[in-house]
């Protein structure tokens, strides 16, 4: 009798090592991100690290995935006007929960959560980071317990901001009850342990350096995550991360690898990783400012009333310099694998991605030069071209970084080709990125003639984005610089066109009124995008599931990732 | 030495004051924002509450008045609090010194990261202190004599390449080609048996080395300069004559001689052990306090760079007098009154 | 006074090499001390004067061993002590000891009057705690300090004190031949006398043997017995103090005495200086034949020539002179 329980003991353990999953069979995940996570409650850090990993614990209701389409994750399914969970005036959509959600200590997950969620980040007195996410929301209420609608101010043709995407996380409402606004910040133990309904629950957490995790118990799938424990390090830089994983095979998986291509197909060439890519909507791009610069100006400075720029305003100067740009080159010298010479400043999803500029992906010196000719600028005697006393002469500015000095060297070095001046400068990013006013430095002021950054939008839907360059999106003094048309670019089929979109609904619409909007910007020059950015991670060869995501976090599916066998 | 210890610390008091108003300033008015790194994605108007949410929307000399009464009522009464477990006033609701990037309390940073940086950056030290004694006597017992010469070379070595380039080389030797130590430092080890202390031993040793042969490369040279002036002292020859050992004349006669200066060297760089060795911290990942300094910095994290700034200058001024008494303590010529 | 000797000096030489260069070359030598023989007796003093810079403090170390000679013989009580070396040397140390010209820098600093003084005791005796003591204590009272001065600091001390410290330092092992380098050199003129006064009441307790080396002229006839004249490096005359006082044989020797100030007004005002003309040569570069031919008012060619033997005179005097017949 003993004998066979034990026999029948051997084969149960046997059999549940082989079995295919089983929650925590697969050991530790080591995860590095260089940039260490600060806190793990997205809506008071901004930051990419935090986000991510803190998607490992607390989820939005739904995902996307990393084709950028939206799966359903606490939910089962998406609500849509088509199946009634979004109202026909587009301005209240309602989810409903799955069956028997629970949370990490036990407790049911409920609608009255998700709207305290939203809550939370509209106290307007707590700085919730993601704000933006609940832009236009009036109210979030739970119908009942697995039932929650969220009502709109306007009508809103895209109503997946709230509750869609690592940035907006539902979080615990019993946890959280009593960090509201101005006392968020000092709920430090639930700011660095949230209760969620992830597939981790934290174990330990040590503020701008480690993470450790462990499988949550009460996770909705029994057979999952694979991994007993996940320690997310961070700190250091990108290419010592990236050694970690390729090289020296101490962690599992590296994030954002900023690292010069060539060093990184190196050391993958050892052999233990690989390296991988994917590309949401990143552009680096050059902002042409349509307005004059000269610090004669003083408070006019680079204003609408300061008077059009006196050379950028020429549609042929902006071609030319577009045509004189080599992105192939730009692209293998800076990104390698996480870049794409691209004509768009919207180049995904593909549904939104424009075709009809890809004129400018070759160089042609010759044409740029010919342009020039054509439109009346004449090399001087210095070689600098000059037209009524006006000479080609460019400030062009961006943030300190290395990958950012080099293409500004390049394309300095392409434009005295064509008979174009180019004075270089950096700045360090966050003064550039800071919005200080006292500072003349910032990219909203943009007291240049050329400026280069990358910027992007969250999810999938390009309406608030595409927006941006509309009229009273110019930043200037009256609105204390705020504003995002760096350009300055002001068209009133531009404006109607932003207009029409906000009240589109069908998706194929949006994507035509998109693409004419990008089509527009693109035709008129007052931008010049070089680079489709994508993100560059790496995982071992010995961990599989990885889904290289950008329209989410990167650690969006951890719970399906394990070991290979 | 009693009167002098005490007249020097009421000295400090002021000279912190106007240190402590200083760093505020600097960093007031450095342009960087710490809504600056946050992705272009979040609009203009969040980034606006964000900072008012940071009590940024309140003028300078508040701030630093609020600052002083946090750093130094509130957070020493908390320390008392957690040291003897009793409560004092109202410490519900008391203010402390807040990370904007963590939303924690900047003390609580600081002391979580004291133990690897004490451990990594302050054995490098004492290693460092261990090699450089040693190699200063004999080189300079055996002046221009190959060790010396070998030596010589070494320290300028050690000394002048910096300790990204060591720390690189030796992570490219030991962890990517032979692939015996850790490349990056695990703050959650803990050690309970001879397995895990192995471990521990084994992932301090690369940071530990780079930064002791730092150390030790400028603690040698001087700890060389300082027998070379004693060894050719009178009292040397009186010892000499008295029928000493040779090995007695230079460890018992000259080298407590040489080392008064170089312990008040070595009490003056005590403070750098807590500043944390930033970039080799940086390298392997040891998270300490130098690395929290520079996130604080690339993060616009102005409450922990103020603290920690602030927390290194209290230090400074400290050791400084610490090396002003062991001076007086070692050298009895010297008398404070 | 027997006439035992206890030192005998032949043919010492001390010459320092000198580097040049990135490589550090030896490029030549100082000759600090050539050729210099003598010997001393059983409780007499020897005075050994001259420049500074003659070789006289050369001389004493080397006769210490402080120094390894370059060439010559040193024998104590008629044992050849030149190529003793490590604990050999150290157990002889207890017969010879050395008083020290700058009593400030030869004390360590860092160590009380009393560890200075019971070193010697811990490293050459077996002598039991309390006994040390017991002898620390004697030593202090024997050179006239409060033994209770023992656990001070030597910088707590004025400079005649701290001679007097040097001093039962150098007695703490009893020795039979004492090196005075420029003992009072350092000191005020109203301690010199204490100080000298004190040798000389020891020399007369213990018989010790001295070799004072000073440039006090006027000092070392006050103590001297006998009484050597060095020059760049060598000697030049030795003599018995009166004799040498009175009657000086060697150019050199006559010049030196004659630039002492007579206590005596009236002679004081009949005293002719010689005045002597020019530089001493440097010692690392000394001139052919006679050192001191370069000055000497009475050389001739073979002064230049040949370089003068040390030839000891009918009066029983040494001499090294062409010209003194």
């Amino acid at each position: 009798m003993k004998k066979a329980l034990l026999c029948s003991a051997i084969t149960a353990s046997f059999f549940a090592g082989t079995a295919l999953a089983e929650r925590g069979s697969d050991g530790q995940l080591n995860i590095i991100y260089w940039q260490a996570a600060s806190i793990l409650n997205p809506y008071l850090s901004g930051g990419t690290k935090d986000i991510e990993a803190s998607s490992m614990v607390i989820e939005p209701l739904a995902h996307y995935d990393e084709k950028g389409t939206m799966v359903p994750n606490l939910v089962d399914e998406i609500p849509t006007v088509e199946n009634g969970g979004v109202s026909e005036d587009l301005k209240s959509i309602t989810w409903k929960l799955s069956e028997g959600l629970k949370w990490s200590d036990g407790s049911p997950v409920t609608a009255a959560d998700v709207a305290f969620t939203a809550d939370y980040c509209l106290h307007p007195e707590g700085g919730c980071q993601q704000a933006s996410n609940f832009t236009d929301v009036e109210s979030v209420e739970a119908i009942d317990d697995s039932t929650v609608k969220v009502n709109f101010s306007v009508a809103k043709p895209f109503p997946y901001g709230p509750f869609v995407g690592a940035q907006a996380p539902v979080i615990q409402k019993a946890q959280f009850e009593n960090c509201m606004g101005a006392k968020a910040p000092e709920c430090t133990d639930a700011n660095f342990g949230p209760i969620g309904t992830g597939p981790f629950v934290v174990t330990e957490f040590k503020a701008n350096d480690v993470v450790a995790l462990e499988a949550n118990p009460n996770f909705r799938d029994p057979a999952k995550p694979a991994f007993a424990s996940v320690v997310f390090k961070g700190g250091g830089d990108a290419a010592s991360a990236a050694r970690s994983v390729l090289e020296t095979g101490e962690f599992d998986y590296a994030w954002n690898l900023q690292v010069e291509p060539e060093i990184l197909s190196k050391m993958a060439a050892a052999g233990k990783g690989t390296v991988v890519s994917s590309f949401g909507t990143s552009v680096e791009r050059l902002m042409v400012n349509m307005t004059n610069p000269d610090p004669a100006l003083g408070d006019k400075r680079a204003t609408i009333e300061g008077g059009p720029h006196p050379f950028l305003t020429d549609p042929a100067v902006r071609t030319a310099l577009s045509k004189a740009i080599d992105r192939e080159i730009l692209v293998e010298v800076g990104y390698g694998e996480a870049g794409q010479p691209t004509c768009n400043v919207l180049p995904a999803p593909a549904i939104y991605a424009s075709t009809a500029n890809d004129a400018c992906l070759g160089q042609d010196i010759d044409a740029a030069k010919k342009l020039l000719d054509d439109a009346g600028w004449v090399p001087g005697s210095d070689g600098v071209r000059e037209k009524d006393g006006v000479r080609l002469s460019i400030l062009y500015q961006t943030s300190t970084n290395s990958v950012r000095q080099a293409t500004q060297a390049l394309v300095k070095q392409w434009w005295a080709e064509i008979g174009v001046e180019t004075e270089l400068r950096n700045i360090d990013a966050s003064v550039f990125f800071g919005g200080d006013q006292s500072s003349p430095d910032t990219f909203q002021k943009f007291f240049a003639d050329i400026e280069m950054y990358t910027n992007n939008f969250d999810g999938t839907d390009p309406e608030n984005y595409m927006a941006n360059w509309a009229c009273k999106e110019i930043p200037s003094p009256q609105n204390q610089w705020l504003g995002d048309n760096m350009p300055r670019y002001c068209n009133a089929a531009y404006d109607a066109l932003v207009a029409e979109m906000s009240t589109t609904a069908k998706l194929e619409d949006r994507a035509e009124l998109a693409k004419k909007m990008n089509d527009m910007l693109m035709q008129e020059g007052a931008m010049i995008p070089l680079i489709h950015r994508g993100g560059v991670s790496a995982h071992a060869n010995t961990l599989e599931g990885v889904r290289m995501n950008e329209w989410d976090s990167e650690l969006w599916n951890v719970a399906d990732w394990k070991r290979a066998k | 030495m009693l009167n002098y210890t005490i007249r020097r610390l009421l000295f400090a008091i002021p000279t912190l004051l106007v240190i402590s108003f200083i760093i505020f300033a600097i960093l007031d008015l450095a342009p960087s924002d710490p809504t600056g790194n946050l992705p272009l994605t979040i609009p203009p108007e969040v980034r606006e509450k964000i900072r008012l949410s940071l009590g940024l929307g309140e003028p300078f000399p508040i701030r630093y008045l609020k600052w002083l009464q946090q750093f130094f009522i509130n957070e020493p009464l908390n320390l008392i609090e957690q040291w003897f477990g009793v409560s004092i006033g109202d410490s519900e609701n008391r203010l402390r010194v807040q990370s904007w990037a963590t939303r924690s309390p900047v003390v609580d940073l600081i002391v979580e990261r004291m133990p690897q940086t004490l451990w990594v950056v302050g054995m490098s030290y004492v290693v460092g202190i261990l090699i450089a004694i040693p190699i200063g006597v004999i080189s300079a017992y055996k002046q221009y004599s190959v060790f010396d010469q070998v030596g010589t070379f070494i320290s300028m070595v050690g000394f002048s390449v910096p300790t990204f380039f060591t720390g690189l080389v030796m992570i490219v030797i030991f962890s990517s080609t032979l692939g015996w130590l850790p490349s990056i430092y695990d703050t959650t080890h803990k050690v309970t048996d001879l397995a895990s202390f192995w471990f521990q031993v084994k992932q301090m040793i690369m940071p530990v080395m780079v930064l002791a042969l730092f150390n030790a490369s400028q603690l040698s040279r001087f700890m060389r300069a300082s027998m070379l002036d004693n060894l050719s002292q009178d009292y040397v020859r009186t010892a000499r004559a008295k029928g000493l050992k040779e090995r007695a004349v230079l460890l018992i006669h000259v080298l407590r001689n040489s080392l008064i200066p170089v312990v008040t060297v070595i009490a003056l760089g005590i403070p750098q052990i807590f500043g944390g060795a930033i970039i080799t911290e940086q390298i392997f990942r040891v998270n300490g306090l130098g690395q929290l300094l520079i996130i604080g910095i690339q993060g616009a994290d102005i409450p922990l760079v103020q603290t920690l700034t602030f927390i290194f200058a209290v230090l400074i001024v400290l050791f400084n007098l610490v090396a002003d008494i062991v001076y007086g303590i070692l050298d009895p010529r010297i008398r404070y009154e | 006074m027997s006439t035992e000797s206890i030192l005998r000096v032949e043919g010492l030489s001390m010459y320092f090499p000198v580097y040049q260069g990135v490589m550090r070359k030896q490029v030549g030598e100082i000759k600090a001390v050539d050729d210099v023989s003598f010997s001393i007796t059983k409780g007499e003093t020897l005075g050994l004067v001259g420049e500074s810079g003659c070789g006289k403090s050369t001389t004493g170390r080397a006769i210490l061993k402080l120094y390894e000679p370059t060439a010559g013989r040193i024998e104590l009580e008629g044992r050849d002590i030149t190529e003793l070396e490590g604990d050999e040397l150290r157990a002889i140390r207890t017969d010879m000891q050395m008083i020290f010209q700058d009593p400030q820098a030869c004390l360590n600093p860092r160590m009380t009057v009393g560890s200075i003084i019971a070193e010697p005791l811990d490293e050459h005796t077996r002598l039991k705690r309390r006994q040390k003591r017991e002898r620390v204590r004697e030593l202090l009272d024997a050179v006239g300090m409060n033994p209770d001065f023992e656990n001070r600091y030597p910088h707590e001390f004025s400079g005649g004190q701290r001679q007097r410290i040097g001093i039962a330092r150098a007695l703490a092992l009893e020795p039979k031949f004492i090196v005075c380098d420029e003992p009072i050199a350092a000191l005020d003129v109203s301690i010199q006398a204490q100080v000298v006064n004190l040798l000389e009441d020891l020399q007369n307790k213990h018989n010790l043997t001295y070799l004072f080396i000073s440039h006090d002229l006027s000092m070392v006839r006050h103590i001297a017995d006998r009484i050597a004249v060095m020059y760049l490096g060598r000697l030049v005359e030795l003599a018995p103090r009166q004799q040498l006082y009175s009657m000086p044989r060697h150019p050199y020797t006559k010049a030196l005495l004659s630039a002492v100030p007579e206590p005596d007004p009236a002679r004081e005002a009949l005293r002719e200086r010689i005045i002597l003309k020019g530089d001493v040569p440097s010692p690392a570069n000394p001139p052919s034949g006679c050192n001191f031919s370069t000055r000497c008012p009475i050389a001739e060619d073979k002064c230049r020539r040949e370089t003068p033997a040390w030839r000891e005179m009918d009066d029983g005097r040494f001499v090294a002179c062409h010209m003194v017949q």
